[in-house]
Formats: C-alpha cells, sequence, structure tokens
C-alpha cells in the first residue's frame, strides 16, 4: 500500500514539475518572441516565414483531404439517422457546426500534433543529444530564442488558418455529397448552412486553434530541449510529445466546449 | 586566468569530482587529462558554466562564475569558444553560417565584413574553400576544424577543447595539436585541453593536471610529469596496461559477486 502512495506521489511530482517547465518554457518564449519581433534583423534570422511553409502550406495537401472526406462521412451519418424522419433540411446546419465547433480545430490538431509537434521534438531532441544546444549557449545564444521562437510563432499563425480551411472544406464536402446524393438543392443547402450557422463559431475555433498551438509548440520542443542520452530518448520523447500534446488538446477542447456553448 | 576551487559534483551517490583545485594561466597551454569516464568532460562541462557544482567556485578572472545566472553569464561566454569533442556545428547551416552565427548575434557588423571574418577564419583551419557545404558534407576532422573556427570567431580569450584529437587519424590529430600550439602562441589564446591522448599533451602542453578518481593526481611542466615517480603518473604517461590503475572498474569482489549472484 505505502509503494502504491509512493508511486503515485512521485508521478505526480513528476507531473507538476514538468506542469511548471512547460509553463516557464512558455513565458520564457513569449518574451523572446517579443526580443525577435522587435528586431528586424534577429526577424530576419528566425526564418518564420519558413516555418509557416513548413507547418502551413506543407501539411494543406494532408489537412484538407481529411476534412473533405471527415464532412462526407459525417454528412453520410447523419442522412441515415435523419432520413426516416424527413428531416434532411437540419443536414446543412448540423454539418457546419458539428464541423466548426468541435470537428474541425480538434481534429486539425491531433494531425498536427503528430505532423509538427513530432518533427519538433525530434529535431530539436537530435540536437540536444549532439551538443548543438550546449554549443549555441556556450555561444551566448539564447537557445530558446534561436530555437523554439519561430516554431511557436510558426504554428500560432498557422494552425487557426489550416483549422478555418478544413472547416470550409469539410462543410463543402458534406455540400457535394448533400446535393448530388441526397437530393437537397444546393440553394436550400448553402441556406440551411447559413440560417444555423454563427459568427461565434468561426472565432471559437480560431480561439480554439490558437490554444492548441501554444499546446503543441511548447510540448514538441520542450521534450526536445529535455532528451538526454542517445537516439532511443530522442525516440521516446518524440512518442512521448505526441501522446501528451494529443491529449492535452483533448481535455482542453472538452473544456472550451463547454465554455463556449454550455 | 580560470581557478577552479574546491569543485565537487556527485552524480548518484558517486563522486565524479572530489574537491578538485586547477588553475589555468592566461596565455599559456593547460592540459586536463585523465581515464575516460574520470570527471574529465564534467569538470569541463562546469568550467564554462554549463553545469552547476554540488560545491565549489570557478573564478574567471576574479569573477566567481558558478553563482550566475544565464544572462549574467553571457558577457564571459563572450570571451570564451569551446570545441566540443564531435564539433557539434548546426547541421542545418552551412560552414560559412556557423561561424557567421557568434559574430551576427553578438556585433552589429554588416553581412560584408562579416564574409571577410568567416573567410579569415576558415584560412586558419586550411578550409576557406568550404564555406558554401553543409557540415555533413565534410569528413569528422575538416568538421572540428571548421568548429574550431567557429569558436574563435569572436576573439575568445580562453578556447576550451573538449577531446580534440580522439577519433582522428594520426595526421589530422596532428594538424588539430598544432592549430592548438598556433592558436596559443600566434594569437595569444589561452588554451585549455581535456584529452586522453598523452604523447600530444606532452609535446605542447605548458602545464599538465592528472586528474584520478575525482582527484588531482599531479601536475606541473610535462618535464616534471616525465620525472614524477609517483608509480600512478608513470601508468598514466606509459599507458601500460600494468600498474596501480586497475583494469577492473567493479568496486566488489569478484568471488563474492558470483557466489551472491
Amino acid at each position: 500500500m505505502k509503494s502504491v502512495f509512493g508511486h503515485v506521489g512521485r508521478a505526480l511530482i513528476a507531473f507538476l514539475q514538468t506542469l511548471s517547465s512547460l509553463f516557464y518554457l512558455f513565458l520564457e518564449t513569449t518574451a523572446q518572441s517579443f526580443v525577435v519581433l522587435a528586431d528586424r534583423k534577429k526577424r530576419r534570422q528566425a526564418g518564420i516565414l519558413a516555418q509557416v511553409n513548413e507547418i502551413g502550406t506543407h501539411s494543406l495537401p494532408l489537412i484538407l483531404t481529411v476534412a473533405a472526406l471527415l464532412g462526407i462521412a459525417l454528412t453520410v451519418l447523419i442522412s441515415f439517422q435523419l432520413r426516416d424522419v424527413g428531416g434532411y433540411n437540419y443536414i446543412p446546419g448540423f454539418v457546419a457546426v458539428a464541423i466548426f465547433r468541435e470537428m474541425g480545430p480538434l481534429i486539425t490538431a491531433v494531425i498536427i500534433a503528430g505532423r509538427v509537434g513530432a518533427a519538433f521534438t525530434a529535431r530539436i531532441g537530435t540536437m540536444k543529444v549532439s551538443e548543438e544546444i550546449l554549443a549555441l549557449e556556450t555561444m551566448a545564444i539564447n537557445p530558446v530564442r534561436f530555437l523554439v521562437v519561430q516554431r511557436f510563432i510558426g504554428l500560432v499563425v498557422s494552425l487557426p488558418a489550416l483549422t478555418m480551411l478544413a472547416g470550409f472544406t469539410a462543410v463543402f464536402g458534406g455540400f457535394l455529397f448533400g446535393s448530388t446524393r441526397l437530393g437537397i438543392r444546393p440553394d436550400t443547402y448553402v441556406r440551411e448552412t447559413l440560417d444555423v450557422f454563427l459568427f461565434k463559431d468561426v472565432y471559437s475555433g480560431i480561439i480554439k486553434a490558437a490554444v492548441f498551438a501554444v499546446i503543441i509548440a511548447m510540448i514538441g520542443c520542450y521534450r526536445g530541449l529535455v532528451v538526454e542520452g542517445g537516439a532511443e530518448d530522442v525516440g521516446k520523447s518524440t512518442m512521448l510529445s505526441v501522446v501528451s500534446s494529443t491529449l492535452a488538446i483533448i481535455v482542453l477542447d472538452t473544456f472550451m466546449t463547454a465554455a463556449f456553448y454550455g | 586566468m580560470i581557478r577552479a576551487r574546491d569543485i565537487t559534483k556527485v552524480y548518484g551517490n558517486r563522486p565524479v569530482l572530489d574537491g578538485i583545485n586547477i588553475a589555468a594561466e592566461r596565455k599559456k597551454i593547460t592540459y586536463i587529462f585523465g581515464t575516460s569516464g574520470g570527471g574529465k568532460s564534467t569538470l569541463l562541462k562546469i568550467l564554462i558554466g554549463a553545469l552547476k557544482p554540488d560545491a565549489g567556485e570557478v573564478f574567471f578572472g576574479d569573477r566567481d562564475i558558478t553563482k550566475l545566472r544565464t544572462k549574467d553569464l553571457d558577457p564571459f561566454r563572450k570571451k570564451m569558444g569551446m570545441l566540443f569533442q564531435h564539433g557539434a556545428l548546426l547541421n542545418s547551416l552551412t560552414v560559412g553560417e556557423n561561424i557567421a552565427l557568434p559574430i551576427r548575434e553578438h556585433t552589429a557588423l554588416d553581412d560584408n565584413i562579416i564574409k571577410i571574418m568567416i573567410k579569415m577564419k576558415l584560412e586558419l583551419v586550411g578550409l576557406r574553400d568550404f564555406e558554401d557545404l553543409l557540415p555533413g558534407q565534410l569528413s569528422g576532422g575538416m568538421q572540428k576544424r571548421v568548429a574550431l573556427a567557429r569558436a574563435i570567431a569572436l576573439d575568445p580569450e580562453v578556447v576550451f577543447f573538449d577531446e580534440p584529437t580522439s577519433g582522428l587519424d594520426p595526421i589530422v590529430a596532428a594538424v588539430i595539436t598544432k592549430l592548438i600550439a598556433d592558436l596559443n602562441r600566434l594569437l595569444g589564446i589561452t588554451c585549455i585541453v581535456v584529452t586522453h591522448a598523452v604523447e600530444e599533451a606532452m609535446r605542447i602542453a605548458d602545464k599538465i593536471i592528472i586528474l584520478y578518481r575525482g582527484k588531482v593526481l599531479a601536475e606541473g611542466t610535462p618535464q616534471e610529469i616525465r620525472a614524477s615517480e609517483n608509480p600512478l603518473v608513470q601508468q598514466f604517461i606509459t599507458g601500460s596496461p600494468d600498474g596501480p590503475i586497475s583494469f577492473y572498474a567493479s568496486s566488489k569482489d569478484f568471488r563474492e559477486d558470483l557466489l551472491v549472484g
């Protein structure tokens, strides 16, 4: 019994330590972001646009494909339920609301945690192993400013944009299926969508995406910075990075959905 | 120039460094050597302020740098260069960009002047034409030379070397050793070298410090070390497998271990 408490206690302490380290990294990253954004030379050196290109543009094909399929699948599912009661005209609004409030931000963030967060951890972790981070420190170059800031800003800019594009693509997927296969007239579909759709659905999605971006960037970079030893730890850290950011995204998503629409 | 006093560092319950006192004089080459895993790299990390000792002080000039926060440590770091064991060049940047990194960070020089500086530093290590290559396209020895060029980019007062010749063929090792001597004789840079290569130390060192089991075993000029009558020191410099330093690292009695295990 005592050893059970010991284990739980140690795990809890480790968890709280990680949380406080993440918070400290977030503060440092925010402070260093202002330093970078305020200085022309540092802004150019940071390569923020290259990060947006890597995180945003290169994720587009994957995100948009998934979003379109998700929109279609959702439409298929509800049409099956609403067929018997003749409620096809509820489909457009339901799909739009489900996508923009919940599915869009969540699925996009989970995909990006796997594609981008893992890459952050692996990249920074490998640099840690080969002493490149220590080398930066001995050159009196702040590793957070040099490695974390552009990834943080890049993700906070890219993820909300990706989420919105995914939302519109999914709704368009639903529209295509609804108007071609379910016989809903296109103009009715558009009107029904706009009737239900609120501005709040857009901005709540953007806020969610921004929060998820912070989570993915911080956990991804933190897991890379704490790598010790060699290749094995890089692998383990990358796995932990994806698992913990996915879990954090889902937990926070529940809270935010409840806060916005509960 | 650099003095370490009573440095102690414990990993688990094994003291890696146990009250080390060393001093490296300005414009001299100081070699620190010891067996593998004997705390040499740990000591080096403490000297550059990357690792905090459990006890003791490191004085750079007359300031104790072990108590400084990162931000206050930076002015000292600009006066130090460090050559890492595997170079630690940033793999995503070209050779030229790697050398430009500390210069861009800490000076307001424009790109043309930085370009000239890069060429000068690369010429010093004999790699002037390699500016646009990535570190991955260079051999291990070349990477180390580039890393050396980066370490001296800001004309530091002190350069630390972590195993500068390990894993290199004898000719490249000799080239690196000559570069260390040149840096010291031509540019007046204080060099502190951690290594287990005895011969190279004997050739160019002004002072040799031997670490053994977390303590300073002996120190002095190469002549003094060579003349030492301590059998441990003799085993170090002759590299003999037989002697007071055991090949067996385990502390438990073998017979007992077998019987219990």
